[in-house]
């Protein structure tokens, strides 16, 4: 198995641009050194939740211009976190499209006032990509429910908005490198390779209470960076 | 077990690497609705969603949105198979293909074969108890859609070059049972394939072997591709 990859460092971005609401064809200008990882937070500001209603309704009714928008405000990234995952730009492909074709054939479940779309793509994007590499390597043959229990729609549900917006680009950056090695690696092997906790125990040859302790310690760190609802 | 036990597993279960028995009980929670373990996980969720925000960002190639946008918004001309599968790039011989797989008495005589092909295939995918299962290299890559009631639904980009005289045969390979045949076909000239199996479906597994034309009773050789459900 490939190792995980580093996440990415701070980063800083100014936005000299219009706010809300916006078309799929307008563009925001942006200043910054790094032009390559400009465009995510481009993205990460469309992600912020603010047209997830009006987006899933037409989604709903089966607009086609809706996957258009729906492609062009979440695909880049759902292409960069499979790809993070499976590390083939080919298979990628193949992956974000059925992510988008599995969320247009779902949409009718998806409540458009209260759901928050942005993340529920993204956890059909990153289950795709683990279903796969846990399929290649043959080791942990789960059952598909465990992938549509955890993409129900209901768990979107009233989900804060701007769990995806440029603040938390910025932030979980941050909080990444606040992680001690261990912490980091644990998130990295579970994010990245799908690993489960006992998996992680082999693979680090740590028992499975110090994983268990290291996930939870992670994910608090997370959490506390984000400002989120500390869940456990 | 409890929700107070199950609070330190939230975020495991949230990045799928929670194991049984805490990632049943999770999910038992969550089926019930539970007002502790849904916000808790929702939670999890939210923390796991914004990680996607630490992935470097990468252009994915230009043509993907042009694939993506093709499975709603056929262009006039092409088939059902360019709308939905990608993959099957040949609108016309995958007509064809659709036209030769559905067994002719499940095909009502008054519709046109490729709408009701079309009918069938979205049926089955939109299915809420279609299991849905992926494979992958050294073979080839693609999915099986398997609904209990309706059918079966391949896909596969890269298969193998057949040598004359050979074709694809699928298996329907039930709990503790003998592979049932469940239809032949070929792939395009791309080694791209959709296939499409109407009828019901008792499987614990599917499978894809190479065999004479005209298929076999049973496989005569060892499956090139073999996925459980």
């Amino acid at each position: 198995m490939h190792a995980a990859p580093a996440f990415s460092p701070p980063l800083v971005l100014v936005l000299t641009s219009h706010p809300y609401p916006f078309s799929s064809q307008q563009r925001y200008h942006l200043q910054s050194a790094d032009r390559m990882i400009l465009p995510a937070l481009i993205l990460a500001l469309e992600l912020s939740g603010e047209h997830d209603e009006e987006l899933a309704l037409r989604l709903r009714r089966k607009e086609p211009q809706a996957m258009a928008d729906l492609y062009d405000r979440f695909g880049r990234l759902a292409y960069s976190v499979i790809l993070a995952v499976v590390r083939d730009a080919s298979l990628a492909e193949d992956l974000v499209q059925e992510t988008f074709l599995r969320v247009w054939n779902r949409a009718h479940a998806f409540e458009p006032g209260r759901g928050a779309l942005g993340p529920w793509l993204l956890t059909i994007a990153r289950n795709r990509a683990i279903d796969h590499i846990r399929s290649v390597g043959s080791r942990m043959q789960r059952n598909s429910s465990e992938f549509d229990a955890r993409e129900h729609p209901s768990l979107f549900v009233d989900m804060e908005r701007d769990v995806l917006n440029n603040d938390h680009a910025r932030i979980i950056r941050l909080a990444m490198a606040k992680l001690n090695e261990n912490q980091r690696k644990v998130i990295e092997l579970a994010y990245y390779e799908g690993l489960s906790q006992t998996e992680m125990a082999d693979r680090m040859d740590q028992p499975l209470g110090t994983i268990k302790t290291w996930v939870r310690g992670a994910l608090k760190v997370l959490r506390a960076e984000l400002g989120q609802e500390a869940a456990a | 077990m409890n929700c107070e036990e199950l609070r330190s597993d939230y975020a495991a279960w949230a990045m799928g690497t929670a194991e049984d028995p805490e990632r049943s009980e999770i999910t038992a929670h969550l089926e019930r609705d539970c007002d502790v373990c849904v916000p808790g996980v929702r939670s999890a969720l939210a923390t796991v969603t914004s990680m996607s925000l630490a992935v470097r960002q990468v252009d994915p190639p230009r043509r993907l949105r042009k694939r993506i946008l093709a499975l709603v918004m056929p262009e006039p001309g092409k088939s059902w198979f360019s709308f939905w599968l990608p993959w099957a790039v040949s609108a016309a011989f995958a007509l064809a293909l659709l036209i030769v797989v559905i067994p002719r008495a499940a095909t009502p005589p008054a519709a046109h074969p490729g709408e009701t092909a079309y009918k069938e295939v979205i049926d089955i995918l939109n299915d809420p108890l279609t299991k849905d299962a992926a494979f992958g290299e050294p073979a080839a890559r693609g999915r099986f859609f398997v609904s209990p009631s309706k059918g079966v639904v391949f896909i596969a980009a890269h298969l193998p070059t057949l040598d004359p005289g050979r074709t694809f045969e699928m298996w329907v390979i039930p709990d503790g049972g003998k592979p049932i045949p469940a239809g032949t076909f070929h792939a395009l000239p791309d080694s791209t394939a959709v296939y499409f199996h109407q009828g019901p479906v008792s499987a614990a597994a599917m499978a894809i072997s190479v065999e004479p034309d005209g298929g076999s009773p049973q496989p005569t050789t060892t499956p090139i591709i073999v996925t459980k459900l």
